[in-house]
């Protein structure tokens, strides 16, 4: 509640009345309103606020430790970060002014350059704490343009992040790059792109530095400001590029489609998700070609066909989620005349609901008090498709070079917001010293 | 002795308008509800609604249903036209959980 109303420009209290989580559920004993009542008089009369300042937290302050060695201040600062509520239970860098200025050798804004204010606390989001962020991460400069660039998207009010922030949906964001910069700073776009790769460490490192921006600066701690049951994907989000060089010869980049930045451009596109399941796409015995990609279509498009109304904000414009099919399999599908458009199409027919299947779940009851007019009239629709129309599906050429597997990221997406990377002049340079620093060329480890 | 300095990461805070002046009593006065009618507001408000009646005569509590409710519409500007336009002294919001 605090970080809510910080959110919205007020002092970071607010008058309230707090009352355990059983007083909320359906049939509960609410006689504690009654009983409890002069609360509400008081915070209706008497309520003061104990925030008086006008701004805290100020931008550039320092925190400082001693210890006995290097190694004995490092464990003091962790130590202190996490008793501030500023850590994820991993190691973290402390952000010296060192690291920190040596990052912002990664941007082409001034390190005081503010991107917005980060929902629900309401903290201001700059080029710096970025840089602050991304050192404890254990960042680089060269992540820094796809990390402002995603920050930027990620506080764009259409992007709905101020209420997907603090919801109990446990929403993750999604960050998939475009353009040359995925394989210049080292994003994984092939085997294991969700998880962690030591030949590829960029998506860890970004992803971890918006989450911990999500923490501290925006307030997201669990069961304080966000109210995620689950949390899962949390520790480093997904950041990932889409596998360009696999795309079939016609098949646009993801950037291209949904944003209309040119091919070859650098670009992010975030997407909120809040689940993520693996889809056994091959087939196991003799099938055709033909045969081996239709069953697989079906397959993925069932695992889309479930009542996900976390996907009702999104409904008209956002996504339903994320499917991620590799390269060869990309490959193969247009080999048999798919085009990215054909499969979209598919999804949207074969994942519709039949109202029965929606009505027996209670779905209706949702769709009925969404905001959207679009969404409530889609109710008299029997299947009922999952969403407003084929292009909202996010389709993306990633995972590594084996045809068995794709992924399906479920959507929880008012809407997919797209942002231009901007590098800094001197980003050549910065690449030859990730280089010389990170030992292997890209090239050497490429599997 | 090793010393570590690094920077405060959590972001400065701006507080750009006070909260509203508290009332200084609730007798008589004109109270709204905002309600996103979930998390059983349909029946908490309502009886918020009713012991303040019976602990205030000569107070006005305007109904539930007097402005929009419901998630997607109690954070909208027009929802705070409405209530402005309305003259309330005070509104109770509810429920968040």
């Amino acid at each position: 509640m605090k970080n809510a109303v910080s959110g919205l420009g007020l002092a970071p209290d607010a008058a309230r009345v707090t009352f355990p989580i059983d007083l909320f559920l359906p049939g509960s004993d609410i006689t504690p309103v009654q009983t409890r009542r002069h609360e509400f008089y008081d915070g209706l009369t008497r309520w003061q606020p104990d925030f008086v300042q006008a701004a805290s937290g100020a931008a550039g302050a320092m925190l400082a430790v001693e210890g006995a060695s290097y190694e004995d201040a490092l464990v003091k600062a962790n130590n202190l970060l996490i008793a501030n509520l500023w850590g994820d239970g991993l190691p973290l860098w402390p952000a010296t002014k060192e690291r920190v200025d040596w990052i912002l050798r990664g941007t082409a804004f001034p390190r005081a350059h503010r991107i917005g204010k980060f929902p629900p606390r309401g903290g201001i989001a700059t080029v710096e704490s970025c840089a602050i962020a991304l050192a404890m991460a254990g960042g680089r400069p060269e992540y820094l343009p796809v990390l402002v660039a995603a920050v930027d998207a990620f506080l764009d009010p259409a992007s709905d992040s101020e209420q997907l922030q603090a919801a109990s949906g446990s929403a993750f964001p999604v960050v998939i790059v475009n353009g040359p910069v995925g394989r210049q700073i080292r994003l994984n776009s092939g085997f294991g792109c969700l998880g962690p790769d030591p030949q590829r460490p960029a998506g860890a490192s970004i992803g971890r530095a918006l989450r911990l921006m999500q923490q501290n600066v925006g307030g997201a701690l669990p069961g304080i400001g966000t109210m995620a049951n689950y949390g899962g994907m949390r520790y480093t989000n997904a950041v990932f590029a889409e596998d360009e060089d696999s795309l079939p010869a016609g098949w646009q980049p993801h950037a291209t489609e949904r944003h209309g930045f040119a091919p070859g451009s650098n670009s992010i596109s975030l997407v909120f998700a809040n689940g993520a399941a693996n889809i056994r796409r091959r087939g196991a015995k003799k099938e055709t070609p033909e045969e081996d990609a239709l069953q697989g279509m079906h397959r993925m498009a069932a695992f889309m066909r479930t009542p996900n109304m976390a996907a009702l904000p999104g409904y008209e414009n956002g996504t339903p989620g994320i499917l991620m099919i590799p390269g060869v399999v990309a490959q193969t599908m247009a080999g048999l005349g798919w085009s990215k458009r054909s499969m979209r199409e598919f999804f949207w027919q074969h994942s519709k609901i039949p109202a029965e299947h929606l009505r027996r779940a209670g779905c209706p009851a949702w769709i009925e008090i969404d905001a959207n007019p679009m969404t409530r009239e889609s109710l008299k629709l029997d299947p009922w498709p999952i969403t407003s129309r084929p292009e909202n599906f996010v389709l993306i050429v990633a995972g590594g070079g084996h045809p068995t597997n794709s992924y399906w990221l479920q959507g929880y997406c008012p809407r997919v917001i797209g942002r231009e990377i901007r590098v800094p002049e001197s980003f050549d340079r910065l690449l030859a010293e990730a280089d010389r620093d990170l030992g292997c060329g890209l090239e050497a480890c490429v599997i | 002795m090793f010393k570590l300095e690094f920077h405060d990461p959590s972001g400065a805070i701006e507080a750009e308008q006070p909260h509203a002046p508290r009332l200084p009593s609730v007798a008589g006065r004109r109270i709204g509800f905002v309600s996103n009618e979930q998390w059983q507001a349909y029946r908490m408000l309502p009886l918020l609604k009713a012991v303040l009646e019976q602990d205030f005569p000569g107070i006005e509590v305007l109904p539930l249903n007097a402005f929009p409710q419901g998630n997607a519409r109690i954070g909208e500007e027009e929802t705070a036209r409405l209530v402005k336009q309305s003259g309330v002294d005070a509104v109770i919001i509810g429920n968040a959980a």
